[in-house]
């Protein structure tokens, strides 16, 4: 897969004001300078022969920033520069996207996160992020499923922390049974509607005769044959 | 000569006053009193009719009226007195004679003494609202007479043991009976109610009860219902005889109650006689008698109908799992055949072909038939056997009638498409080996089969008759044009068109010399009229009949299979050929190899070649021989048939995971077709609809219906609503 090359021209210093993603015009020196540093910042971790940050970026910004390579903040993050493709951050989502954030220096990124997790976690985000989240995985093009392993860590990345016991029990069964190699998009967000609606352990209003995929009610067969 | 003047008449009062003269009432009266006494007395003949008339007349007219009508209550009730007294003293039999006399006499009194005071009961009777002179003649009778203490109750149980009498066996006067329940009725509806009919049927219940009770100990099934049957059929009798026809039903309920009713339960399960073991014995006299008296009582056919159903299921479960009928397919069906039309004829004859009865009839075999998954294999299995020697020597309405009967059973399969599978290789294997007995009735079956499931079921199956005719006209091309291939083996080829025929591995074996370059010849032929298609030989599906001579001269023609034929033909070149070489000679598929040489070493009668050593059994090192010494009684001799066998059970495994594939994307395009109609729709109702829709060809299961969903979704022929995910919506 070649990778995606930035085609948009750089906005020239002299364009009329601009508005930013929350509405607000601002004035044109000041949007100059801010993206001026922006865009160093960007320079500072992108691959210059590629024009984006690649993985190697993604892995100094982190390490930067204080998070691990494998932290959710940094798909939040992710998610917040609407990122297209896995490990790769394009100049035009660097750009609109700290823009979003209102930061354009490593500190004021770093004062960020916290109330970008905030963000992430409103219920009008926080659906958004988790089918993002999986779409993020698809790396090839074409592609609709995601291979188990990665669906594994996937969900506890994103679900881990909220949905801990769901989270394990899914997990020790999508590893055991052999139904099904990959998930799709459908299998994915009914997870998340899962976690939500079913009382758990003892999955009392879990109805197998509802629209559920099967692998859920395969997997709620097997919980239930595990208790007994 | 008058005055010439002219005057208009004038009408004066009187000017003295009219003073009628007060004895003139009492000896108006006198005279009517006395008349009522003579009328009652039977000395009316001397009376005036028009005098009698005139006198009371004038009475009510000077306004007497009260005089008179007080006066006929107090004579009419003495003379009431009187006549009560006489019949109280009335003994025995005599009793009723005496009562009926008496009314009869009052009644033709009251007529008289009505008419004499016709104007009283037209006038004066309606303007002071008294009862009129006839009602006034009943009411004084039931008050005097019937309400009177002494004649009551001794009424009332005179006629109870007359009833009673009669319901023992003996003869009673039903004429007076008659009379006297006529007269209770012409008291008023609520005499007769009170003073008979209440108690007559408290009295007939507890009768019933204690009979029903008497019978049921000592009668079995059969005999209690005839008993009842006619106990119900004498009430109703005696009702036409003697009784208010208003309370026929009212008895007749008390009947059903008291000996159907309370005694239904213990009579249909009676052992040895009850409803079970008359539906084992074909007693249709004593099913009809339960079903009419049942009938009249509620749940009375219900119960019969239940009991039915559970001991119908009940014997056709066992009839389906039993090991032993499993065994043989044929017996298998024609036992479910015999069963139906055992029932048939009972629901026919004893339960007046009753369309409820039928449906439960149906709904049992239905449950049953499907407890064995075997089922729609065996069906087609006796088919078959049918087709292909059965039906000799049998009429062709006999014919559809087993056709027929034969449908009904397919019917109730829920997994006809299991049943489709096997008789399209039945079908095949019987076409092929040219098996059909009759043209006609294998026609006219695909004909019923698709009346019953849609042109789609059947139109492989026309396919494959046409491929059989159309190889005909082939096989006489390919001759027409070489006939220089006349001498030499003659070769029959049906071209099947795969997607008609059932699916069969190509597998192909080495031909004979003289076979190879023969088939090469037709191969050629034919591609060269029907260009761009594909033909491939299926040597595991053909025979051949070959001539040979044995050892001592004997000739025999053998009819063989193809695997058969290869390996025979080897030994016009060599005496004796070990396994091994046979295997390499001809590349036939080991278990077909073993099989075909089984059936030609080892098979007494059949044995055209010799084994060593002499074990039943191929081993890979066996040597084999032609066999000098065969012999058969026929010039002809058949090794080795292809007839249509019960599967052996990897066969079934495969069989059915066809079955289950197929249903994969017959469940896909109804999916699609309903959400295509509905654009949005639930997923209960899709699972509804679905299964709906498929079940004329069977059950679709609902997981595999949902993955069957899910896997639309994927491939985005489906989605879910965003707002509601229960909800999915058709992407066009």
């Amino acid at each position: 897969m070649p990778p995606r090359a930035s085609k948009r021209k750089s906005v020239p210093p002299n364009s009329s004001s601009v508005a930013s993603s929350d509405g607000r015009s601002v004035s044109n020196k000041a949007k100059t300078k801010g993206m001026e540093k922006i865009d160093r910042l960007f320079n500072t971790y992108a691959n210059s022969s590629l024009g984006m940050i690649d993985p190697e970026g993604i892995e100094a910004l982190c390490a930067d920033l204080g998070v691990d390579y494998t932290d959710v903040r940094i798909l939040m993050l992710a998610w917040k520069l609407k990122s297209e493709k896995q490990g790769y951050f394009t100049r035009e989502e660097w750009q609109t996207g700290l823009k979003t954030l209102g930061v354009d220096s490593l500190s004021k990124l770093k004062k960020a996160l916290p109330e970008l997790e905030k963000e992430v976690e409103k219920p009008s985000n926080y659906e958004d992020f988790y089918t993002y989240a999986f779409r993020y995985c698809l790396t090839e093009e074409k592609q609709k499923s995601v291979d188990i392993e990665s669906i594994c860590e996937l969900l506890n990345l994103v679900l881990g922390v909220q949905f801990r016991p769901q989270v394990d029990s899914l997990v020790e069964y999508l590893k055991i049974q052999n139904d099904y190699k990959v998930i799709n998009a459908d299998q994915w967000i009914n997870f998340l509607r899962f976690c939500k609606e079913i009382s758990f352990p003892d999955l009392r209003n879990y109805d197998a005769n509802q629209a559920w995929p099967l692998i859920l009610d395969n997997f709620v067969e097997w919980m239930k044959e595990k208790q007994s | 000569m008058s005055n010439q003047k002219k005057r208009s008449f004038q009408i004066e009062a009187f000017k003295h006053r009219v003073v009628v003269d007060p004895k003139y009432a009492e000896r108006t009266w006198k005279i009517i009193e006395h008349a009522i006494h003579e009328i009652y007395n039977h000395n009316a003949s001397g009376l005036s009719f028009e005098e009698l008339y005139r006198n009371a007349y004038n009475m009510v007219l000077h306004k007497f009226g009260d005089k008179l009508y007080s006066g006929l209550v107090t004579t009419m009730s003495a003379h009431l007195k009187e006549i009560s007294k006489s019949i109280e003293v009335a003994q025995g039999a005599l009793f009723l004679e005496e009562l009926n006399r008496k009314w009869n006499d009052h009644h033709k009194a009251l007529q008289m003494i009505r008419d004499i005071l016709m104007y009283m009961d037209r006038t004066y009777i309606p303007n002071t609202r008294k009862t009129p002179v006839h009602e006034l003649g009943l009411n004084l009778w039931r008050d005097y007479i019937i309400h009177s203490g002494k004649i009551q109750s001794r009424l009332l149980s005179t006629l109870l043991e007359l009833v009673h009498k009669e319901r023992t066996g003996e003869v009673i006067d039903r004429g007076l009976m008659r009379n006297i329940i006529k007269m209770l009725m012409d008291l008023g509806s609520s005499v007769y109610q009170e003073d008979f009919e209440k108690p007559f049927l408290e009295v007939s219940a507890e009768f019933y009860k204690v009979e029903s009770q008497k019978f049921i100990e000592c009668c079995d099934c059969g005999d209690y219902l005839k008993k009842a049957e006619i106990r119900l059929n004498e009430e109703i009798e005696r009702v036409a005889h003697y009784l208010d026809v208003k309370s026929e039903a009212k008895i007749t309920n008390v009947v059903e109650k008291e000996m159907i009713a309370n005694h239904m339960t213990r009579l249909v399960h009676m052992e040895n006689s009850g409803l079970v073991n008359m539906l084992l014995d074909d007693k249709y006299e004593d099913l009809g008698k339960m079903y009419n008296l049942f009938k009249r009582v509620p749940n009375g056919l219900s119960m019969i109908r239940d009991v039915m159903t559970s001991h119908l299921r009940e014997t056709g479960k066992q009839l389906v799992t039993d090991v032993e009928s499993s065994k043989d397919p044929v017996e298998f069906v024609q036992r479910l055949l015999d069963e139906r039309d055992k029932y048939d004829k009972i629901i026919c004859q004893a339960f007046s072909n009753s369309k409820t009865f039928q449906n439960a009839l149906n709904s049992s075999f239905e449950y049953f038939i499907n407890l064995n998954s075997r089922s729609p294999e065996f069906i087609s299995l006796f088919v078959d056997d049918k087709l292909r020697k059965g039906l000799k020597g049998v009429t062709e309405e006999d014919v559809e009638i087993i056709l027929d009967k034969v449908m009904m059973l397919f019917r109730y399969l829920r997994e006809k498409d299991v049943f489709e599978k096997y008789y399209k290789q039945h079908l095949a294997k019987r076409l092929l080996s040219g098996k059909t007995v009759c043209d006609d009735a294998e026609r006219s079956l695909i004909v019923k089969l698709k009346t019953e499931c849609g042109y789609q079921f059947t139109s492989k199956l026309e396919g494959m008759f046409t491929d059989m005719k159309t190889s005909e006209d082939t096989m006489q091309g390919f001759y027409a044009n070489h006939p220089e291939l006349a001498d030499g083996p003659t070769l029959v080829v049906q071209v099947l068109t795969t997607g008609s025929w059932p699916t069969q591995a190509t597998v192909t074996c080495n031909l004979p010399t003289e076979m190879a370059t023969l088939c090469e010849k037709f191969r050629s032929h034919y591609l060269g009229t029907h260009t761009g298609r594909r033909l491939s030989w299926q040597t595991n599906m053909g025979t051949a009949d070959i001539k040979a001579t044995f050892g001592k001269g004997q000739k025999h023609e053998l009819n063989v299979s193809t695997y058969q034929m290869c390996v025979l033909m080897l030994f016009n070149n060599y005496d004796m050929l070990s396994y091994k070489e046979i295997e390499q000679a001809t590349e036939i598929p080991t278990s077909d190899l073993k099989r075909c040489l089984q059936s030609m070493a080892c098979v007494k009668g059949k044995n055209v070649l010799r084994k060593e050593p002499m074990s039943k059994d191929i081993g890979t090192d066996d040597a084999f021989f032609v066999n000098d010494k065969f012999t058969s009684k026929f010039y002809k001799v058949k090794i080795g048939t292809v007839v249509a066998q019960k599967e052996s059970e990897p066969e079934k495994l495969e069989t059915r995971q066809r079955v289950e594939e197929d249903r994969k994307p017959q469940i896909e395009a109804a999916v699609v077709r309903i959400m295509k109609s509905r654009r949005v729709l639930d997923h209960n109702n899709v699972i509804a609809e679905v299964t709906k829709q498929l079940q004329s060809r069977f059950l679709a299961n609902p997981t595999e219906i949902k993955k069957r969903i899910e896997s639309l979704i994927e491939r985005e022929f489906l989605e879910r609503d965003s707002a509601d995910r229960k909800v999915y919506r058709y992407l066009a």
